[in-house]
This record gives C-alpha cells, sequence and structure tokens, in this order.
C-alpha cells in the first residue's frame, strides 16, 4: 500500500494543477474571488477524483480473479465503523467547501453603496438596450451591430439587468459572471474590472432565434476616458 | 397459484400478443425496446447536432432547425427513453426479485405502457408539422414557450405528449409500489429484498411526489397558450420564475429517478461478480432514503442565475447529497474489496460507470455552489457535466444491467467478444465528446448555440468531440448487432449462468408465465445463493429441494 503513495499523490498533483490551470484569470474583482473559490474546489476535488479512482483501480486489479482459483472468497458483509467514516469524512469535505462557497458568495453579490454609474441593461429578441441612469445615454444595438458599452477600470458599475419579452441571461465570460434577464424582474451585479480592454458578453439563456447572436462588448477604460466618453456621447445624444 | 390464474386475463398469441399482453414480462419488454428506440432516435438528433457543431459556420440546418434538434433530444432522452427504461427494468425484474407471478395490477401497467407510448410519438410528431417540433428546450421555459413566441402546433403537441407520459410514470409508479409492498414471497421481508428493488421503491415515491408537479406547470403552460391566461406572462400578473419552480420541483427529482435504479442495477452485479454479498446492506438502503428525501429540497439549484432564489439554503442542502453518494461509492470498492472479480461484460460496464459517474458527481459539486454555477450556468461545462452523470452513470449502468439480464429475458447469452468491443468503443467514444465539453464552457461556449465564430477559439475542443460522438454511435451499433445475432444464434443462457444472488435466477431463462414453478426458501437477501451453498455442501446426491 505505501509504495502506491507515491504515484497517487503526483496523479493528484497533475490533476489538480490541470483542473485549475484551465480557468482564465479574471481581470476583476468578483472575478478573481470565483478564480479562487474554483481553485480551491479544483483542488480538492483532484484530490477525492484520483483518491477514489486509484482506489477504485487498486481493488479492481487486486482482486480479480485467477483463472484457476474456484474457491468462494471470505463472504464478510460490511464493517459499521468504516461506513461511519466514510460517512463523515465527505460530510466534513462538504461542510468546508459550503463555508469557503458562503465568503466568496458575499463577494461576488456585494452592492456598492456609492457605484461609479448604474447601467440599466434590458435584453429583448435579439438584442441589448444600455441606458447609464441619469446620464441620458443609451446604448443599443443586436446581431450585426453588436453594442459596445464603456466602463471605467477601477471604480465600481453596478447592472441592472432585466428583458422585454422573454428570458435571456446577462453572460460576460471573461469575469466569470452571469445573471438572469427575466420580463418583470430586477437583477442587479456590481462589476469592478481593473484591467483596461474589450471583453465580450454573450447571452446566456435560450431566448429563440438569434441566440447565438446576441453579443456585446464591455470596454473597459481608466476613469477619466471614461468620463470624457460620457460627456461626448451625452452630447452625441443631445444633438441627434 | 390457482387462483392467481384466474385473476390474469388470457391473451391471444402470435404478434397480437404483444399488444394485448397484460403480463409484466411482455410490457417489460415492451417499454424496453420502445426506449432503446428512443434513444437511438434521439441520440441520431446529437449527432445531427454534434456535426453541426464540428466546426465554424452553419453547414448542415438553420437555427429554427437546431433548436428543434436540442429539445427534441433533451425531450426524448430524459422522458422517451430514460424514465420508460427505469420502468421498463423495474417492471420485469421486480416481481422476479421478490417472488411475486406478477405486478399488483397487470392492467393499469398495460395502459401506462401504451399511454407513455402515445406521448412519446405525439411529441415526437411534431416534427411532421408545418412549423416542426418544440424548440424551446426540454425545459421549455416561459415565456418563450407561450403563443406569442413559440406558435405552432408542434409546441401543444410536445405539451401534451409530455404530460401524457408523466401521468402514465405515475401510475407505473403507484403499480410498481404496490407491487413491491403487497406481494413479497414469504419470507421476503422489505430488508431481504435486493438492493435494486430499493432502489426501485424510492424512484416509485420520487415520481409519484415530483411527476404531478411537472403536470401542474404544463396544464397551466398549455392555458397561457390556449386559453388567453397569464400564468407565466409578466404583462397579465404572471411570473415566469413560477413556472421555473413548478419544473424544477419535478426536474430534480427526475435526475435521480434517472440514476438511482441504475445504482441498484450496478450494486446487484458488482456483487455478483466479486463472489461476495454486497458491503453495508443497510448503508446502501439508508443513504437511497437519503437521497430520496435529499433530492425534493434542493430544486432551485437550477435556479441560482436567476437571483430569485436563497442561494444559501440551496447550497448546502445540494453540497449534502454528495455525501449519500460518497458512502455508495465507497460500499461498491468494500464489495469489490476482498472479492475475485470476474470481468465479463456486465462488470466491465459497472467499471466503467464508476470511473464515469465518479466525474460527473464531482463537477456536479462545482456546480452547487452559486459563485461558481453564476459562472459555468448555461455553458457547455453544465452539458459536460449532465452527460457525464446520465451518460457515463446511467447509461453505463444500464447496458451492464442489459448484458447481465438479457440471457435472462431472452434464454440467449450475448458475444462476449462483442460485448467488450462495445465498451472499449462505448468509453473512448464518452470521453472524447463529454471531456473537452468542459473546456469549453470554462471558456464561455453558452449551451444551446447552432453556430460560433472562429474567432471564440472552440473549433478544436468542438471537433474532438464530434468524433467522439460518432464513435458512441458506432459502440451502440456493436450492441445492436450484438443483440441481433446473440438473440438468434448465442448459446443457451441456463437458468443461472453467472452465479446469480437474487430470484430471478432461481427459475428458468425466460421465466414461465407466472414466474415461479418453485421459489427456494428466503432467508437472507441471496436466497438463490443460500441454496446453491447448501446444495454444494450436502453432496452431489444429497441436496435435491
Ligand atoms: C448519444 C450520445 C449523446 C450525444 C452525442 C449528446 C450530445 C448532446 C449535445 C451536444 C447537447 C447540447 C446541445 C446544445 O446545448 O446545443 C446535448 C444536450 C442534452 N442531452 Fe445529450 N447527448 C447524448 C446522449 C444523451 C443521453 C443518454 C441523455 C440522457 C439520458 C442526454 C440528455 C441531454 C439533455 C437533457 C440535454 C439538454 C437539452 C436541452 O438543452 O434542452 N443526452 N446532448
Ligand atoms: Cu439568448
Ligand atoms: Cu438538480
Amino acid at each position: 500500500m505505501t509504495r502506491l503513495v507515491r504515484p497517487i499523490s503526483c496523479m493528484a498533483l497533475l490533476v489538480m494543477v490541470g483542473a485549475s490551470a484551465c480557468v482564465p484569470q479574471a481581470p476583476s474583482v468578483q472575478g478573481r474571488a470565483v478564480n479562487q473559490l474554483y481553485g480551491i474546489f479544483a483542488v480538492i476535488a483532484s484530490i477525492i477524483f484520483v483518491v477514489t479512482a486509484a482506489l477504485i483501480a487498486l481493488s479492481m486489479l487486486r482482486y480479480r480473479a485467477k483463472p484457476s482459483d474456484d474457491a468462494l472468497p471470505a463472504q464478510f458483509e460490511g464493517n459499521v465503523k468504516l461506513e461511519l467514516i466514510w460517512f463523515a469524512i465527505p460530510t466534513v469535505i462538504v461542510v468546508v467547501l459550503f463555508i469557503l462557497t458562503l465568503q466568496k458568495l458575499d463577494v461576488v453579490t456585494e452592492r456598492a453603496p456609492d457605484p461609479e454609474s448604474i447601467i440599466e441593461v434590458d435584453a429583448y429578441q435579439w438584442g441589448w438596450s444600455f441606458t447609464y441612469r441619469g446620464e441620458g445615454v443609451n446604448i443599443s444595438g443586436g446581431p450585426h451591430n453588436d453594442p459596445e458599452l464603456v466602463v471605467p477600470i477601477d471604480r465600481a458599475v453596478a447592472f441592472e439587468i432585466s428583458a422585454e419579452d422573454v428570458q435571456h441571461s446577462f453572460y460576460l465570460p471573461r469575469l466569470l459572471i452571469k445573471r438572469d434577464a427575466i420580463p418583470g424582474r430586477t437583477n442587479r451585479v456590481d462589476v469592478e474590472i481593473d484591467e483596461p480592454g474589450r471583453y465580450i458578453g454573450k447571452c446566456a439563456e435560450f431566448c429563440g432565434l438569434l441566440h447565438a447572436e446576441m453579443n456585446f462588448v464591455v470596454r473597459a477604460v481608466p476613469p477619466l476616458e471614461y468620463r470624457a466618453w460620457l460627456n461626448e456621447r451625452k452630447q452625441d445624444d443631445g444633438n441627434a | 397459484m390457482a387462483t392467481l390464474e384466474h385473476s390474469v386475463p388470457r391473451t391471444a398469441g402470435g404478434l397480437l400478443e404483444w399488444f394485448t399482453s397484460v403480463d409484466h414480462k411482455k410490457i417489460g419488454i415492451l417499454y424496453l425496446s420502445s426506449a432503446l428506440v428512443f434513444f437511438v432516435l434521439s441520440g441520431i438528433l446529437a449527432l445531427v447536432m454534434r456535426s453541426e457543431l464540428a466546426q465554424p459556420g452553419l453547414q448542415l440546418v438553420d437555427r429554427q432547425t437546431y433548436a428543434q434538434l436540442f429539445t427534441m433530444h433533451g425531450t426524448g432522452m430524459m422522458f422517451f427513453f430514460g424514465t420508460p427504461m427505469v420502468i421498463g427494468l423495474a417492471n420485469y425484474f421486480v416481481p422476479l426479485h421478490i417472488g411475486a407471478p406478477d405486478v399488483a395490477f397487470p392492467r393499469l401497467n398495460a395502459f401506462a405502457f401504451w399511454l407513455t407510448l402515445a406521448g412519446a410519438v405525439m411529441a415526437f410528431a411534431g416534427f411532421l408539422t408545418a412549423t416542426g417540433a418544440a424548440a424551446f428546450g426540454w425545459t421549455a421555459y416561459a415565456p418563450l414557450s407561450g403563443d406569442a413566441y413559440s406558435p405552432g402546433t408542434g409546441a401543444d403537441l410536445w405539451i401534451i405528449g409530455v404530460a401524457l407520459s408523466g401521468v402514465a410514470g405515475v401510475l407505473a409508479a403507484v403499480n410498481l409500489l404496490a407491487t413491491i409492498f403487497g406481494m413479497r414471497a414469504p419470507g421476503m421481508s422489505m430488508l431481504r429484498m435486493s438492493i435494486f428493488n430499493w432502489n426501485i421503491v424510492v424512484t416509485s415515491i420520487l415520481i409519484a411526489f415530483s411527476f404531478p408537479a411537472l403536470t401542474v406547470a404544463l396544464a397551466l403552460l398549455w392555458a397561457d397558450r390556449n386559453l388567453g391566461s397569464s400564468f407565466f406572462e409578466p404583462a397579465g400578473g404572471g411570473d415566469p420564475v413560477l413556472y421555473q419552480h413548478l419544473f424544477w420541483f419535478f426536474g430534480h427529482p427526475e435526475v435521480y429517478i434517472l440514476i438511482l435504479p441504475f445504482f441498484g442495477i450496478v450494486t446487484e452485479i458488482i456483487p455478483v461478480f466479486s463472489r461476495k454479498p454486497v458491503f453495508g446492506y443497510k448503508g446502501f438502503v439508508f443513504a437511497t432514503l437519503l437521497i430520496g428525501a435529499y433530492s425534493f429540497s434542493v430544486w432551485a439549484h437550477h435556479m441560482f442565475t436567476t437571483g430569485a432564489v436563497d442561494g444559501p439554503f440551496f447550497s448546502a442542502t445540494s453540497m449534502l447529497i454528495a455525501v449519500p453518494t460518497g458512502i455508495k461509492f465507497f460500499n461498491w470498492i468494500g464489495t469489490m474489496w476482498g472479492g475475485k472479480i470476474r470481468f465479463q461484460t456486465p462488470m466491465l460496464f459497472c467499471a466503467g460507470f464508476l470511473f464515469m459517474f465518479l466525474m460527473g458527481g464531482i463537477t456536479g459539486v462545482f456546480l452547487a455552489s452559486p459563485p461558481l454555477d453564476y459562472f459555468v450556468h448555461d455553458t457547455y461545462y453544465v452539458v459536460a457535466h449532465l452527460h457525464y452523470v446520465l451518460f457515463g452513470g446511467s447509461v453505463f449502468a444500464m447496458f451492464a444491467g442489459l448484458y447481465y439480464w438479457i440471457p435472462k429475458m431472452s434464454g440467449r447469452m450475448l458475444s462476449e467478444g462483442l460485448g467488450k468491443l462495445h465498451f472499449v468503443l462505448l468509453l473512448v467514444g464518452m470521453n472524447a465528446a463529454f471531456f473537452p465539453m468542459h473546456q469549453l464552457g470554462i471558456d464561455g461556449m453558452q449551451r444551446r448555440i447552432p453556430d460560433y465564430p472562429a474567432s471564440f477559439g472552440y473549433a478544436q475542443e468542438n471537433l474532438v468531440s464530434t468524433a467522439g460522438a460518432f464513435l458512441i454511435a458506432l459502440a451502440v451499433l456493436v450492441f445492436f448487432i450484438n443483440l441481433f445475432v446473440s438473440l438468434r444464434r448465442g448459446p443457451l443462457a441456463g437458468d443461472d449462468p453467472w452465479g446469480g444472488y437474487t430470484l430471478e435466477w432461481a427459475t428458468t431463462s425466460p421465466p414461465p408465465h407466472h414466474n415461479f414453478h418453485r421459489l427456494p426458501p428466503i432467508r437472507s437477501a441471496r436466497p438463490v445463493f443460500d441454496e446453491r451453498r447448501e446444495n454444494a455442501q450436502a453432496g452431489p446426491e444429497g441436496g435435491s429441494p
């Protein structure tokens, strides 16, 4: 048994690295909380997977029938002490995972008391309308005319999400976040991006024919540039 | 026995017999056959989807057709393959396992089957209408499934077809419960029942209590579409989230309906092929009851992203369900430990089940954590997870069960060589098809999309996945060739080809009309094993009963 500890722990390490490396590093406060949580889950899951799979494989290899051996093996029917142990182990693991979940849940659902901007997101078949509350700026568009909204980095921005017709879902893959857009309800998600860049947004809830084409872009820029952009848009919209 | 002879009506001979029979074995085979037909049909729909997704761009089908494909693939697999497969296996083997001549209500049994089939045909008949089949996903979320956004007959046929098969499921479940509680042979106490039967008890309870929620959801949806009500229309004061609650109050137990019986099958096969009793019989029973109870308190883990449910509560209950599942894993290992395992085809599929279901179970815990679910919900990560559970889990265990039990049902053995080929192809195909989907989901590919731009970088994984899907198809083809050839020319099985434990192995293959000419004494959960051992100890001459 002991000579198996090394190969098994090496395997576990490999699977762990693989499982946690496949999630891209998110450029936002909330996304990084998800990154960390996923990483911890991946480590624990890899250990559980490798240990359990190794035990399954070991019992199969070690106790496969030899061709000539017809005698009945020992007929033991269980062991309550062992069963209690393997009742306790998953319980403890699950409680730990749950506590970690609660901590990160607070980070990803926290509402900034004073967000830099509140953007009303209205999803429809098939497109998005983004209204900067109190600024008189609206950006909208659909397939072949993806709307591009601009947000400041290092500042919390609140999205208030709803839908006009059927359900849609506001999804920013690189920021590891999504929230449903449901007619008759409003969901709020706060995001604080800290790397400038263009991030693709999608619709995640099937909403009919052009569901796959309902993309948009979030362009994150430094706060000063954001203010300048907003003022410019205000004038444009005002003149129009 | 003589009184029972009267209570079951005589049936006509020949082909007609299949339409008029009320024998639980014939009805079981009808269920299995129609389930396999819908497995193949829904599988073909999946192959078309996978072909479309193999590379960026729309090549094969248009968007509307693609939506019909994933809707009818999911619907067919869940309602017309999975559930009837479970009920069919239960139909055939529950009476045999408890030493009964038939189910409690044979006519109701036949009625439930034909109602299921009618529902299935009705839902699939949507393909023949001018506007095509339903195209709103197997979940049919309102308001998309309402008349404004999904006009057309296909949608109504879907609602009525699924509702009919749901009602039929409840009838079948009640019948099975009545059979198990009322018709066990003398000596067959509850704690001597096979673990398969225990799983059917819990499954039937889940069906009886969860399907009515679906029926209500579909009835209200139908009224919204056809009578102008607004249960789910916000404009008229309704709430789309209410539909989701009703649907998932059914939908989550449904996934346990599609996995518990297969846990049961694996728990029958592993001990027989390890030549040991099951490790921790009571632990298995306890874990099964616990899973059944928990499964009614987790439904809203499918709704975290609605922002309309209590995340921590549903996260806690969902994670807790991992505990009884964990117990089962260790008890399966304990059953193999110290045994002398024979790796014939049924056991190979059990081995495949153990590894694949482990994978699906573990990603399930990720999805039970709301912050992680906000990230991967409605992406291919979920598609990967659900296929590791339902394909790697249920379908592998189903094949284990078919290789194990078809000799009993037909009297002939399936070919071991073809069986092993089937297993290897299926294992490789399934992992190629579904493992890359985890990465696609993490990289942001949503489910239910017919196409993706080349610039998103999804092409490679999708190509591998499509190749895997065709390997699966090849594996399933090998299975049907095996079935076709072996049922004609396979070696005779005899009463007990595997050295079985439970009562089906105490009768002929196939069993006679009323199942048993004589029953061995039932003093444990392994009556056939006990009798075999007593006979061996009494010596070749002494032990005749
Ligand atoms: C034969 C091999 C199979 C293949 C290649 C396959 C492939 C797929 C694919 C690619 C999707 C995603 C479609 C999309 O979101 O655009 C899907 C969805 C689904 N599959 Fe399968 N699948 C197979 C077997 C099964 C089985 C055995 C089950 C259940 C017992 C199942 C149940 C489902 C369900 C419930 C969905 C969701 C449908 C929806 O989004 O409405 N599949 N499958
Ligand atoms: Cu959409
Ligand atoms: Cu669920």
